[in-house]
């Protein structure tokens, strides 16, 4: 083969190589572009399914539903007035002051009753408190009022009178006991009049008409304002909060670890008690 | 930022989002409150009723969440683990928008735990979208590319 040949056949390769080279990468790049929008497709399906599982939670729980009270002889009433009735039976009670009036130790409890924490603590760490030290008159119970939960105003006073108001024929505790036993979705305006009412019916005992007279009594709401002062000079910024103390001494704030485990409540008793 | 910075900087993050995560779960499961700079905020958003979801803590969701993201960065990294980590850090994201979206409209609070791991949701969600469409490294060199370079240096040799 002469060096002429040569040459024309090494451009002929050159030129097929180049050409190869220009296809090789025009593949490259298709499939990188392919790979890409299979990427961003999958991408745009993830996240529209994402969309939806969220709009469909939004939708689940977007209501809430409004709680009415149970009807006074419905199951879930009976079961909660059976724990209640049975909590407090025995134990002396004086406007929202449940226990012994000369128990040595006094805890004051700022909640608000649409407040779910405060259900907490009232169905998990105050139930063997009540039977071990209030039950046995070594500890009573104040029940005050500091709005948290409760968006409007007027609803708060309202209910915390209702509560109060059932105080008056000594079934204060029975009323914030079975508020919280029932209460319903926090934000969903479930507390109406027909509620508060029918949280009424269901205590045992309580004459309504007297109760009914009762709320309309000014001095209550003048015990809510001087309430949420309290809860303002002890610094408080939630419920439930609370402060003990010696009966008639100097109270300190109640500092607990669990509001389910009534240990750290049962410590600053015994301190009380013991100092 | 290199592939394998990139993964770190993730595996870093998850492992931040998980510890807050534990955190929560064991503030819930505990029912102490939590440590919180905000007044009662925390303690409002951890006991409200959207704390839990279908009767389970949200606080424990958020955990797994984690644990999932977590395994599947510690993977052997291809296309598969990739997109579940975009599954999975998209999943946590809306998620954790939804839960946002509860404390400042529902409940009127701000955990600044809940916050603190929404944050890292969203960053993690990011890079994951970004891990995810640089694809692997070989996609740019794909395997045609390979056969490619073998006639060009059998080529060279035989210059």
């Amino acid at each position: 083969m002469s060096p002429v040949d040569n040459e024309e056949d090494l451009t002929r390769k050159q030129r097929r190589e180049q050409a190869r080279e220009q296809r090789k990468a025009m593949e490259e790049a298709s499939a990188a572009e392919a790979s890409q929008r299979k990427r961003l497709i999958q991408l745009g399906g993830v996240a529209a399914v994402v969309i939806v599982i969220i709009a469909v939670i939004l939708v689940a729980t977007g209501s809430g539903g409004s709680k009415k009270a149970p009807a006074p002889a419905s199951p879930e009433a009976k079961s909660a007035q059976t724990a209640v009735t049975s909590l407090l039976q025995g134990i002396p009670q004086s406007g929202t002051t449940l226990g012994n009036p000369n128990a040595p130790v006094t805890i004051q409890y700022f909640g608000d009753l649409e407040c779910p924490i405060c259900k907490e603590f009232t169905l998990g760490a105050l139930p063997p408190l009540i039977q071990k030290y209030v039950r046995s008159g070594k500890v009573k119970i104040e029940y005050h009022s500091m709005e948290t939960a409760t968006r409007e105003k007027e609803i708060f006073q309202t209910q915390q009178v209702a509560a109060m108001a059932a105080g008056k024929q000594k079934l204060g505790w029975n009323y914030i006991e079975l508020f919280y036993h029932e209460q319903g979705e926090e934000n969903t305006g479930y507390v109406t009049e027909s509620y508060l009412q029918g949280l009424a019916a269901q205590v045992p005992g309580l004459n309504l008409s007297d109760w009914s007279s009762a709320r309309n009594n000014p001095e209550y709401a003048n015990v809510v304002i001087s309430d949420a002062q309290a809860a303002n000079r002890a610094g408080f910024t939630g419920t439930p909060s609370f402060l003990i103390g010696k009966t008639g001494g100097a109270t300190q704030k109640l500092e607990y670890t669990s509001l389910n485990e009534p240990a750290s409540f049962e410590a600053a008793i015994e301190k009380q008690l013991k100092g | 930022m290199s592939r394998p910075a990139l993964r770190i900087a993730m595996i870093m993050l998850a492992t931040i989002g998980l510890g807050v995560a534990s955190y929560l779960t064991y503030v819930h499961y505990s029912g102490s409150p939590p440590v919180c700079t905000a007044g009662g905020s925390c303690l409002k958003v951890q006991t409200s009723i959207y704390s839990k979801l279908a009767g389970v803590p949200v606080a424990l969701m958020g955990l797994i969440g984690y644990v999932a993201i977590l395994a599947s960065l510690l993977a052997p990294e291809n296309e598969n683990t990739r997109f579940a980590t975009l599954i999975f850090t998209l999943a946590g994201f809306g998620f954790s928008a939804y839960l946002t979206y509860r404390e400042l409209f529902s409940i009127h609070a701000i955990c600044e735990w809940c916050a603190s791991s929404a944050g890292i949701m969203t960053i993690l969600m990011l890079l994951a979208i970004w891990r995810f469409l640089r694809g692997a490294p070989e996609s740019h060199d794909s395997p045609l590319a390979g056969s490619a370079q073998a006639p060009r240096a059998a080529q060279l040799g035989a210059n």
